[in-house]
């Protein structure tokens, strides 16, 4: 929010409302971020993993649960890595969509809120 | 903001009031502009501060759950192993860095440390028991640590806004008052 030039438009407790949404929605909006981004690394990690998986020669793996590595069957490392990996694609799905979804609510907010205050408001990033 | 009517207060933290009229609302205060933007910002900064202590807690319980979720994992495992006759055959860190082997016979029960110096052998179903429930209220409480932190937002923002206005009128104000200065002087 910056200060204008001192050019006076009212605003209403609607006005207000909707710079609290948008800044709710901001909010959101750069913790998703984060968050795609944590799944994305979280994706590759497992695809990094598959692949040493395929390329080993050993029978028995070592696959962390909890704090321990477990020695365990590779055919059962490989079964539980893709259901992580499904698991983890779903959400990553998922955020993705909550994102366009938020960021589809700016834009109609900001639309509003420009078209009322002009350059009294500013809705960007620094 | 789902309704109208929003809360005036949430966890002993006060709203923070709109100005619907800045003239209005000087002259019932009975402050300057300047007076009234140091107490404005003065405010602001509580609220900040208010906001900076529960992001510190929502960044502990954020770190919190998958440390629990580990703990449901693990057990949930020794529970599958149970009544299978298998060996669970793994490595453990001794010390940062440095690991040895340990074989895990079929276990009935695992060691819970509570905390405070105190460790408690619960049976397998039990610990489960305990550790989903701790998770179930880290989850609860970080919900309601998102919606606090959501609510002084609310207020930083609507302080933020009144400031600017205050401001805003204050430069109106002078510049009306230089105008008619020009005027009278020509």
């Amino acid at each position: 929010m910056q200060q204008g030039d001192g050019q006076e438009t009212e605003v209403t407790w609607e006005d207000q409302q909707n710079i609290n949404k948008f800044g709710r929605l901001n909010n959101k909006f750069h913790e998703l971020e984060d968050e795609i981004k944590a799944k994305k690394e979280m994706a590759e990690n497992f695809e990094d993993a598959g692949n040493e998986l395929m390329l080993t020669d050993e029978e028995e793996v070592r696959y962390l649960i909890g704090e321990v590595f477990s020695h365990m069957p590779k055919d059962e490392v490989e079964t539980q890595l893709e259901g992580l990996k499904e698991e983890n694609k779903e959400e990553l799905r998922k955020l993705e969509e909550e994102k366009k979804a938020i960021l589809a609510q700016m834009a109609e907010l900001k639309k509003i809120l420009y078209s009322k205050f002009k350059d009294s408001i500013n809705l960007e990033e620094e | 903001m789902a309704s109208t009517t929003s809360p005036s207060e949430r966890r002993g933290i006060p709203a923070a009031a709109f100005v619907h009229d800045v003239q209005t609302f000087l002259t019932q205060s009975n402050y300057d502009a300047s007076t009234a933007l140091v107490a404005l910002q003065d405010r602001l900064q509580q609220y900040k501060l208010a906001e900076m202590k529960l992001l510190a807690q929502r960044r502990d319980l954020q770190g919190k759950i998958p440390d629990i979720k580990k703990c449901v994992e693990i057990v949930a495992t020794l529970k599958s192993k149970k009544g299978t006759g298998e060996t669970m055959k793994v490595d453990f860190e001794l010390a940062e860095g440095i690991y040895s082997r340990a074989k895990i016979p079929e276990a009935d029960s695992v060691c819970l440390w509570l905390g405070a110096n105190v460790m408690l052998e619960y049976p397998l179903e039990e610990a489960m028991k305990l550790l989903q429930s701790n998770l179930e209220n880290a989850t609860a409480s970080l919900k309601v640590i998102i919606e606090d932190a959501q609510f002084l937002r609310d207020q930083v923002t609507v302080t933020e806004v009144t400031i600017a206005r205050v401001y805003n009128f204050d430069v109106h104000q002078r510049r009306k008052l230089r105008n008619q200065g020009k005027k009278e002087a020509s």
